[in-house]
């Protein structure tokens, strides 16, 4: 069968239409046939937003952003992007601008609202999620945070040049004094254990900081505010943490001070010297005892015997 | 001496004029469509249908090419597989799409041209045509520069199609990138003014080979062999221009 | 009536006519003589305004074919039919087509009508089977004997031969001459026949005009070309007298 060049040309053409309209309508990521959602998010700072930039709800690419352009009327940026039809887009939902701008992976994220609320209408304006520059919030509250870091920092190095100065004073003599130490470490070590609960606190605060910062930073950041806040509480627990630390350390302090001048049992065994010769003495006997056991043990196995004989 | 050196300024100049004044005349022949309605069928199934298969067979290849070449400059593990999507679709659309059609429709079409309408000049069939009181710019060349531009986006869209398809196929059976990461990547970097800039792009050398080619014909003197040297410099002169104005373009609309 | 005065053309350096000056009155048959390369083909392109005189007029008619517009021009042309040297049939049709070709382009004819003027234009230059041959099929006489053919379609009121005889075999040259001897009785056409082939103009023309270097030389009848004693001329009408001779 021979087409006439009319239907041959026509054919041509509208298949390469057709090609052209759907690829098109693939490689943004739309349904090939279905029609599509648009929707319009106001930002502060598009972050690097461009045209043909992926659209996603919860990690899956649903559409993709059509324009970004300065509002003539508000200054604002205006991100127009169309979705896939059937996602619900409701009253509530709200978008943010993620990814990095230096590697040129900016994409809008859309948090939808409760399935209960309307579907926000054709053309509607989705609220736009604070989240617009992660970096530079962070920057902003970092001299408060380094501050509060700072005075945590200095109360911790009081408490250790303390500790350090209590080890480094010479008391009496130096076996006294470690011996004395090594009660003291105990009595330390058992302090601490009573402590030790306050100090997994503290620890585990510190590292609720950095797991915040890490979502922040994640793809389901929370708000920067938010975490600010977090933070200064977390640093605010830690200082009163500190603080308690510290009446610990006062503690440990006064116990070692009042060791060191003799008070308590374990102080006047320490600090006694006559205990000291009396043991001494002790020991002297005991060792001529075994000597007159060893030069005469038959007095000794007597008794022994007699022992035996029970 | 000084002759000479002034016709290197001259003649391009007289050239342009010349090229100018005809389409001007095409210009002012488009509307009477009942003298060349039924060659403009003819030749966009000459200039557009009939040159599908070279079309199709050089885009599928240079798709391939570049998604091989592209997978092998990609050495490090660190940049993703599905990078070569995003890199061989936009280049595919952009750029070796229109261009790999343009080459090819310089040597086919623009050659058949300049020949066809050479042949016609030396043998007086344009004289012929004149003397019987039919414009000849309007039936030779209108229909052959409109079907230029009418169906080279028609070819630049199946080069595009093919060749988008034959990476995928070579990125998946060689073994370079799985078909789902190249589409992927492509989707990520896509951008939807890239087909946009393809098509006007494809216009203007649907539009620069026809004409130059026309041109290059209708204005043939020297017999046979004037006929291929109508020929040679159809073909050169498209290629030329098509490149400048890749670059033109290129550079305002990017 | 046509009638050309005073027009000189160059191409770049070279003067091709020199001032030339020719009326050709209705119903005439007139000869366009002249040596290769003496601007009689130049000429004949001037009259039905392929080219343009640098000075000097054209007029068809009384219209001055240079001061009209294109469209007007080409209204002007389809008074005329141009059979050319080598016949200029369209090579991409048939014989019918390209006879067709006129009639399809500047006539409302149906198709049956077109069958019909076709098939008589072919018998008129003896060709009654060709109609499906394409040009390269046929030999150079029959290739502008069916040009002859389009050329009449359209009954056109002026006919100009542009070499209709040139490397024809003198037999097939004589079946051209006849028939444009026939044409312009039966059809009362004016013909103007560019020709350096004195044997067709004797047998054909009432008129001749020579051209000599680009100049109109020498204009008569055939019988005062036959008296004339114009050196340039006789040797001119001699050469071809001997080459008929030879042959």
């Amino acid at each position: 069968m021979k087409f006439s060049n009319e239907i041959k040309v026509g054919l041509t053409i509208i298949v390469a239409t057709l090609i052209f309209i759907l690829g098109i309508r693939y490689f943004e990521d739309l349904p090939l046939f279905d029609s599509t959602y648009d929707l319009v998010a106001e930002f502060d700072d598009a972050a690097g937003l461009i045209g043909g930039n992926i659209v996603r709800v919860n990690g899956v690419a649903v559409g993709s952003v059509n324009d970004v352009y300065i509002s003539e009327t508000t200054g604002k940026v205006m991100v127009e992007f169309h979705v896939n039809p059937n996602i619900p887009v409701t009253e509530g939902s709200f978008a943010t601008i993620a990814g990095f701008d230096a590697l040129g992976v900016v994409r809008l994220d859309l948090t939808l609202g409760p399935a209960s609320a309307a579907r926000i209408p054709e053309g509607g304006t989705v609220a736009a999620g604070t989240g617009s520059d992660l970096m530079a919030d962070l920057t902003a509250q970092a001299p408060e945070m380094l501050d509060s870091v700072g005075e945590a920092v200095g109360q911790l190095n009081d408490v250790l040049a303390e500790a350090n100065t209590m080890l480094a004073t010479p008391e009496s003599d130096f076996r006294q004094t470690l011996n004395a130490a090594k009660g003291s470490m105990q009595q330390i070590e058992q302090l601490l254990a009573s402590e030790r609960d306050r100090i997994a606190s503290i620890l585990a605060n510190a590292d609720s900081i950095s797991a915040d910062l890490n979502a922040a930073l994640g793809e389901d950041g929370q708000s920067v505010q938010d975490l600010m806040s977090q933070m200064e509480e977390t640093l605010a627990t830690l200082n009163e943490d500190l603080e308690a630390f510290q009446e610990t350390n006062e503690q440990i302090n006064t116990l070692l001070t009042k060791l060191n001048e003799g008070e308590g049992t374990l102080g006047m065994l320490i600090n006694d010297p006559s205990m000291y010769h009396r043991m001494d003495s002790t020991l002297s006997g005991l060792n001529d005892l075994i000597a007159d056991f060893q030069a005469n043990p038959g007095r000794y196995l007597k008794e022994m015997k007699l022992v035996d004989l029970f | 001496m000084v002759k000479l050196t002034l016709d290197i300024v001259t003649n391009p100049l007289a050239a342009f004029g010349r090229y100018s004044r005809l389409l001007f005349h095409a210009f002012g022949a488009m509307p009477e469509l009942s003298t060349y309605r039924k060659n403009l069928w003819e030749q966009m199934v000459r200039i557009g249908v009939d040159s599908l298969p070279i079309v199709m067979l050089a885009a599928g290849f240079s798709g391939a090419v570049t998604t091989v070449q592209t997978s092998y400059q990609l050495v490090t593990p660190l940049i993703p597989r599905s990078i070569i999507g995003a890199i061989v679709v936009p280049s595919m659309i952009l750029e070796l799409g229109a261009v790999v059609t343009g080459f090819i429709l310089a040597g086919r079409v623009g050659a058949r041209i300049a020949a066809e309408l050479g042949t016609m000049r030396v043998t007086e069939q344009i004289d012929a045509l004149e003397s019987m009181g039919l414009n000849s710019i309007g039936y030779l060349i209108v229909p052959r520069v409109l079907a230029g531009i009418v169906m080279f986006p028609v070819l630049y869209v199946a080069a595009c199609f093919v060749g988008i398809g034959g990476g995928i196929l070579i990125g998946d059976l060689g073994g370079f990138v799985p078909a789902e990461e190249f589409v992927d990547g492509a989707r990520e970097f896509f951008q939807p003014f890239d087909p946009i800039f393809g098509i006007i792009k494809s216009l203007v050398f649907g539009f620069l080979i026809t004409s130059i080619s026309c041109f290059k014909g209708y204005y043939t003197r020297g017999g046979a062999e004037g006929v291929g040297r109508a020929t040679t410099q159809a073909a050169v002169a498209s290629c030329v221009f098509l490149l400048l104005a890749d670059l033109v373009l290129a550079a305002t609309l990017l | 009536m046509i009638s050309v005065s005073n027009i000189n053309k160059s191409f770049g350096e070279k003067h091709v006519l020199k001032d030339v000056s020719l009326d050709i009155p209705e119903g005439e048959t007139i000869a366009i003589i002249g040596r290769s390369g003496s601007g009689k083909s130049v000429l004949m392109k001037h009259l039905i305004g392929l080219l343009k005189p640098d000075s000097g007029t054209v007029a068809v008619d009384g219209i001055d074919i240079n001061a009209i517009s294109y469209s007007e021009l080409r209204r002007v042309r389809r008074n005329f039919g141009v059979l050319f040297q080598g016949g200029a049939l369209f090579d991409s049709m048939n014989s019918f087509e390209n006879v067709a070709f006129p009639l399809r382009t500047f006539t409302q004819m149906g198709e049956d009508e077109i069958n019909e003027v076709v098939k008589e234009c072919l018998a008129m230059v003896e060709l009654d089977d060709v109609g499906p041959k394409l040009p390269s099929e046929l030999s150079g006489g029959m290739q502008k004997r069916v040009a002859l053919a389009r050329a009449v379609a359209l009954q056109p009121r002026y006919i100009i031969y542009d070499e209709p005889t040139s490397g024809l075999d003198p037999e097939t040259s004589n079946t051209i001459d006849d028939l444009i001897r026939n044409l312009a009785d039966r059809l009362n056409v004016t013909s103007i026949v560019v020709t350096h082939d004195m044997h067709s103009v004797l047998n054909i023309a009432d008129r001749a005009a020579f051209i000599y270097e680009g100049r109109m030389h020498w204009t008569g009848t055939i019988d005062e070309l036959h008296r004339s004693d114009d050196q340039i001329l006789k040797a001119f009408v001699t050469a071809n007298e001997y080459k008929i001779g030879l042959s």
